[in-house]
């Protein structure tokens, strides 16, 4: 400890979602130097990919704007996207951090006119709108990126069609010989905020996922119903485009599950019953069924919850989903489930059946390259073996987005302290 | 509606006989809505829910006793391989069986069998002097202090005359392959891994019991089952009972053999084969990839897969005791697999287990399909296939 008395007084946050954003911002407003990085070209992580959140029913939009801004208008933060943590040495007060980067191969010149994605053919999967449709392959991430600026695809570079991509750009901001960097931070703390990914829908084989084309997840639904998702927010059936009158919402969709996760992610019942909301304002005349073992909406959510069953379209059904079998004439999928409040059991059509699936933690797979305790789950543990590595966010436990931003400016609070105690 | 009574002598009955994770359920009906009941029509998928069953066992009601609702169940483990609390539905269906079997109250379908399984060691009423019957001019190697392997045949393969074809053809395998193996006769008993199953622990523990006696006397070290339930029962259920051996099922076997270049099949088959994986075989052993390298082994061999398959297999209907039920036709899961192997242009129906082959046979003719679809074992398909 004595160290870190002397030590590096600057912090690297680790994810530029909503948990990394807030830690970084919260930190260099008490003053520390910030490094932030992000693997993804854009910062806002998963919540730039909600169509609103709950229960307030708003974009994240206006959140989002603001913390850009007071990033762009804040000296002591620099970001790097499409960057990656690769090592980690050193204690606290003193870290020798190695960071890599992945080629964009569009530099800062880029105005984010879209010429580059006209000249482009060759389309590749959109992985913002979780594979729902396709982009070119000089591509923005979404409208509303940050920082706003292309991405060149590595599918075609050394192509033909990399140097015509090239050729358009009045800006010369393409550079197609851009490699893999490496660079080195010293650092006196670490904030750990990697998030969560949506747990695989396709390995809960009897659902169907990732097989029926008109079952998704509920983050293919957030892009499903947000202005710039698909279809520009019209919720559609993704066979055919046709329009959604009745939808199913299986709660617990591998979670709860020793098969899958055995734990509860917390905000997957919230997710259904917002998304309610979603189609009944675009459809009146739509009818929903939630399928659940129980609903769990915690606290001041209640009201919330109270307010979508009060909706006489909205049916809650008590009862574990089991198979779901599609009619592939007619893309009409069916849900089969023993109603627990009657014993019978029902077999209902829908035109969508979305799978509240729930969170795993991105440390689950992607581990910190240093010495860090998790839970059996993959979840950073909150007291951790090196001090000075501060997990935030849904790394930690599954949390909807407020309770990131509070657990991530507890982080800063703890990171501050790591790089200045006495 | 009248008064239920709950019994807490009943349930901690129940718990006592192996139902101790009947607790652990928090009724979300997983397991009634994948069960294969609810793919057929009839009285038996309408009276019986596993949910429902287990809710009873869970209080220790009545009702669960309705030989519709306790024997339906064929064990195939589709419920509790899913289970989102891990209950051992298999276990508590024993156990719940084993409340009234224990008792004298089997059924009266089953009573005979059990019988059999009794006074001959086999639930086939076969005489036990004639289970070395099957053998007859294929100088089968008898086990002795030398041999690796001892062969277990099922006794379903050592009596029906359509089933001593899949003792055969696997005896004729592990000769070609040079196995050292061997049979030890007509002292072998029953596994019980269906005695057990129909709730008769004391006839189950007596054929198990004789059978560790009689392979230790003999100095059995490794087994190779025929059937993947003689794999099961042996690799589970005999160990606490001293019965400890290193147990394999032939495909396992053979599949290790065709991976290394000692074993193969130059004669082919030009056919389009969809393989059935057999549920004590697949979800209770968790075999599912060995049986296809071997079939796809087969020169000139077409391999088609069913719509539900390896983990999400369809039951024949076989297990649990259910061999001996009589079930309607249109309400045979076996139907349904003739139906799914044709609909993928199948020509010939394969399968890893003796009960499985018995089912789908039935289910073929039933709806007189036999000109369509061959059902056959898949050791008769490769020893068919050797040189």
């Amino acid at each position: 400890m004595a160290d870190s008395l002397n030590g590096n007084r600057s912090i690297l946050v680790v994810g530029g979602g909503m948990s990394g954003l807030s830690a970084a911002l919260e930190a260099a407003e008490a003053g520390s130097q910030v490094y932030l990085v992000e693997k993804e070209p854009y910062l806002g992580g998963r919540v730039a990919r909600m169509n609103q959140y709950f229960p307030k029913l708003c974009p994240p939009n206006c959140g989002l704007e603001i913390n850009f801004r007071r990033i762009k208008g804040n000296p002591l933060i620099r970001f790097f996207t499409m960057a990656e943590v690769e090592k980690i040495e050193g204690q606290a007060g003193n870290f020798d951090v190695v960071i890599k980067t992945r080629p964009r191969y569009i530099n800062e010149k880029c105005t984010g006119c879209g010429l580059c994605a006209s000249a482009a053919e060759t389309e590749i999967s959109n992985v913002f709108n979780y594979g729902l449709d396709k982009v070119k392959a000089a591509y923005l991430p979404h409208e509303f990126a940050f920082p706003m600026r292309y991405v060149l695809a590595p599918e075609v570079i050394g192509t033909p069609e990399a140097e015509k991509i090239k050729a358009a750009c009045p800006y010369d901001a393409i550079d197609t010989a851009m490699q893999p960097e490496q660079f080195d931070l010293k650092v006196g703390a670490i904030i750990w905020a990697t998030g969560w990914e949506p747990y695989a829908a396709e390995k809960i084989i009897y659902y169907g996922g990732g097989k029926h084309k008109n079952v998704i997840s509920n983050v293919m639904m957030e892009r499903l119903a947000a202005f710039n998702g698909p279809t520009g927010g019209k919720i559609t059936r993704p066979s055919d485009g046709g329009e959604v009158q009745k939808i199913a919402f299986i709660q617990c969709a591998g979670s709860r599950d020793e098969n899958h996760l055995p734990y509860c992610s917390g905000i997957c019942c919230l997710a259904s019953l917002k998304q309610s909301t979603y189609l009944l304002e675009q459809n009146p005349q739509a009818s929903v069924s939630i399928y659940y073992i129980d609903i769990r909406a915690l606290g001041k959510y209640e009201d919330f919850y109270m307010k979508v069953q009060a909706d006489e379209r909205v049916t809650l059904i008590k009862g574990k989903a089991g198979e779901i079998t599609e009619d592939p004439a007619t893309g009409m999928v069916t849900v089969q489930v023993e109603d627990q409040a009657t014993g019978k059991i029902l077999k209902e059509q829908y035109d969508l059946v979305v799978l509240a699936t729930g969170m795993v933690p991105s440390s689950a797979s992607g581990k910190v390259p240093a010495d860090v305790s998790y839970d059996d789950n993959g979840f950073i543990l909150s007291t951790q073996p090196t001090a000075g590595i501060i997990g935030a966010g849904c790394v930690k436990r599954p949390v909807d987005v407020s309770s990131s931003v509070q657990d991530a400016t507890a982080a800063a609070l703890k990171a501050i302290q790591a790089t200045c105690r006495r | 509606m009248e008064p239920k009574a709950v019994s807490m002598e009943m349930r901690d009955y129940i718990a006592s006989m192996g139902g101790e994770s009947l607790s652990w359920c928090m009724q979300c009906g997983l397991c009634t809505n994948l069960c294969p009941w609810r793919l057929v029509p009839g009285s038996t998928s309408e009276n019986f829910n596993i949910r429902y069953m287990q809710r009873l066992g869970q209080m220790g009601m009545e009702g669960f006793e309705d030989e519709e609702v306790l024997f339906a169940c064929s064990t195939c483990s589709m419920c509790q391989t899913n289970c989102p609390r891990g209950v051992k539905i298999v276990d508590n269906v024993r156990a719940m069986r084993a409340s009234l079997v224990g008792a004298g109250m089997a059924p009266a379908g089953l009573r005979p069998i059990l019988g059999s399984a009794h006074a001959n060691g086999n639930p086939w009423a076969g005489p036990r002097e004639k289970r070395t019957d099957w053998q007859k001019g294929l100088d089968v190697p008898q086990f002795g202090p030398d041999t690796e392997y001892f062969l277990f045949v099922c006794c379903h393969s050592c009596y029906d005359p359509r089933s001593t074809k899949i003792a055969k053809s696997i005896t004729q395998l592990l000769k070609h392959a040079g196995v050292s193996f061997g049979v030890i006769g007509a002292e072998e008993s029953c596994c019980g891994e269906s005695m057990r199953k129909v709730g008769d622990e004391e006839l189950f523990t007596k054929l198990a019991q004789s059978n560790i006696e009689l392979f230790n006397s003999k100095g059995v070290k490794k087994i190779i089952t025929t059937s993947p339930h003689c794999l099961w029962t042996f690799k589970n259920e005999y160990p606490e009972l001293g019965g400890e051996w290193e147990v394999i099922h032939y495909t396992e076997l053979l599949a290790g053999l065709v991976a290394v270049g000692k074993l193969s099949f130059p004669k082919g088959l030009e056919k389009k084969v969809a393989y059935h994986d057999p549920c004590y075989l697949g979800r209770h052993s968790g075999i599912y990839d060995l049986p296809r390298n071997l079939l796809s082994s087969l020169p000139g061999v077409e391999p088609r897969e069913m719509q539900r398959r390896a983990e999400m297999s369809l039951c024949c209907a076989g297990g649990g005791g259910r061999i001996w039920a009589e079930a309607a036709m249109g309400e045979r899961f076996g139907e349904l697999r003739i139906h799914d192997a044709l609909a993928q242009g199948a020509e010939v129906l394969t399968t890893a287990c003796p009960y499985c082959v018995n089912m789908l046979t039935d289910a073929c003719k039933s709806l007189d399909k036999q000109d369509d679809l061959e059902i056959t074992e898949l050791s008769e398909l490769l020893a068919a296939a050797l040189p």
